[in-house]
């Protein structure tokens, strides 16, 4: 202990990742109230949607609920929990003071996000098979026709809205501001991607923003896969774009208190 | 190379200023205590040792390392207990200890850090069910999982009861007797007279004296007073001896200032007049007093807002 070698800047191994994980994992499964989000409320809005959509067959067999109600739920499920609820559980964590403790450990910022992200995924996943198995039985909807495609697009949705959900974290002066902030930008997101009636319903320029947009982006290329077409590529690289952006800006302006 | 080298800090919070001018060198192996009223300046100083502040002016250096650009490196071998820190709460004490240990490369055995600190009844307790006192012990257990070389203690036994509190100083005394270096911020002068090898006043967010415990005494100029009880006492007793400075009778209860070796001489004296003097009492001047005497404040009156 005396010798005073010039310490090497090791950093915590995979297994550390894990136990951080596991940790977080733990916080959430004994808070019982921290589940009705990602698992209560994909049930909800899918049956508030499906009990409105029609269930007339299209030629592909198909109905509107499977292409256009089906994809829009999954990404509004994904971009409330990516952009609204993450940031309100990041600020908890800082609010608390657990992260100000974690930042004056070996632990870098990258593991408490990555941590973050995959517990909160791995929950919606939770949620929308549930969400998805309702919706099979009750509205008959089908799986897409392009499941690999589809699989690749959602995960695609994630990183992007969860990307974004972190640089609200990272951007917003208090706790409160970045609930405020996710929200609003929620909803901008969702308004400009066809969240509220079809986005044919918007002016041709908006709708172009909007569609190269993390939401409107992922409703087009979930939608395309769901009916078995190709999701354009402009589509993909927005969703791409956006997690490398959104990624880069918030690791620079983590802050641990 | 010093472990701890501080050098003209400053610090401000919009219109504040939280460290005015503070510089303080801690050698290798030395438990430093840094002692101060509330909203002197300790906590921002150390929180910027830590790395978690960035200063406005002035440099920082840790084993060497700058707390900001070489973070990375710092975290491996500092150990930080900071007062508004919170731990996952749904967690248990083994677990937190799991969690923790696996960011460092070389901890420390987890069940014995928990027995260290005398949680192990409590360890599968989740964090959030410990009491005050119990989360505080398990604060300071987790600032030596990553086995440190150098270990910045925030009031480490706010809020324990005295058993706690010694078990929580032996602890320290260990990690001493390794050479680990020790800062150490502290509102209890018996835990800086009893730990610390250095103290640093600070007020005003300024050092205003550094020093051994007992050289701090000394800077304040003290002097000892031995009282004693006697019937009807001449003060004129005293005239000749050379180390008494002062007298005060008052009824029967005898007080004499004075410096060098008091007690010796007041014995003699009073021997040799033959006077039966009861109850006699050397009062030495403690840190509390140097404190009042350095700062112009009770150091008692002026933390009881806090606790």
């Amino acid at each position: 202990m005396t010798t005073t070698t010039v310490p090497t800047a090791t950093r915590p191994g995979l297994r550390s990742w894990l136990v951080l994980m596991v940790s977080d994992m733990k916080m959430v499964s004994r808070d019982t109230a921290g589940l009705v989000i990602p698992i209560g409320l994909p049930m909800l809005i899918l049956v508030m949607n499906g009990a409105s959509a029609g269930t007339e067959r299209l030629p592909n067999g198909l109905t509107v609920f499977d292409i256009y109600v089906l994809p829009l739920v999954l990404v509004m499920v994904v971009g409330t929990i990516g952009v609204i609820n993450m940031p309100s559980f990041l600020s908890y964590y800082r609010r608390s003071g657990i992260l100000k403790r974690l930042g004056v450990t070996p632990a870098s910022p990258a593991m408490v996000l990555v941590a973050q992200v995959v517990v909160s995924f791995l929950q919606t996943l939770i949620g929308l098979a549930l969400a998805i198995g309702v919706s099979m039985v009750a509205f008959s909807a089908s799986l897409p026709l392009s499941l690999w495609t589809a699989l690749g697009c959602f995960a695609l949705a994630c990183l992007a809205m969860y990307s974004v959900g972190m640089l609200v974290a990272a951007v917003s002066p208090t706790p409160n501001s970045s609930v405020a902030i996710g929200l609003i930008l929620f909803f901008l997101l969702g308004a400009l991607g066809g969240m509220f009636g079809g986005n044919e319903m918007l002016p041709d320029a908006v709708a172009r923003v909007g569609e190269m947009l993390p939401f409107g982006a992922a409703v087009q290329a979930l939608s395309a896969a769901w009916a078995g077409e190709t999701p354009q590529l402009s589509h993909i690289i927005a969703l791409v774009a956006t997690t490398v952006i959104s990624g880069a800006i918030s690791a620079k302006f983590f802050r641990w208190e | 190379m010093p472990a701890i080298e501080v050098t003209q800090l400053h610090k401000r919070y919009r219109d504040t200023i939280a460290v005015d001018d503070v510089s303080l060198t801690v050698e290798s192996g030395e438990v430093m205590g840094v002692l101060g009223r509330n909203g002197a300046g300790k906590t921002t100083t150390v929180e910027t040792i830590a790395g978690i502040r960035r200063p406005d002016r002035g440099e920082v250096r840790v084993m060497g390392l700058h707390p900001i650009r070489q973070r990375r490196e710092l975290r491996q071998v500092l150990g930080v207990q900071i007062q508004s820190a919170y731990l996952h709460g749904a967690l248990t004490v083994r677990e937190l200890v799991h969690l923790y240990r696996t960011f460092y490369p070389n901890p420390v055995d987890g069940a014995e850090l928990i027995e260290s600190v005398g949680l192990t009844d409590q360890r599968n307790q989740r964090f959030e069910k410990l009491s005050g006192g119990q989360q505080q012990r398990l604060s300071v257990a987790l600032a030596l999982v990553g086995n440190p070389q150098v270990v910045i203690l925030d009031e480490l036994t706010n809020g324990l009861d005295p058993e706690a509190r010694r078990k929580i100083w032996a602890l320290v005394e260990r990690l001493r007797d390794r050479g680990v270096t020790i800062l150490l911020v502290s509102h209890l002068m018996e835990e800086v007279e009893r730990l610390c090898d250095r103290v640093a006043l600070i007020d005003a967010g300024r050092v205003i004296a550094m020093d051994t415990p007992t050289g701090l005494i000394k800077q304040a100029g003290l002097t000892e007073t031995v009282t004693f009880r006697a019937e009807a006492f001449d003060p004129s007793v005293f005239d000749r001896v050379a180390v008494i400075n002062d007298v005060e009778v008052r009824g029967n209860q005898v007080t004499v200032a004075g410096a060098g070796d008091l007690l010796q001489a007041v014995s003699t004296a009073l021997v040799t007049h033959g006077v039966i003097a009861t109850e006699t009492r050397l009062r030495q001047p403690t840190l509390d007093d140097a404190f009042l005497t350095l700062t112009g404040y009770t150091f008692t009156d002026s933390t009881e807002g806090s606790q």
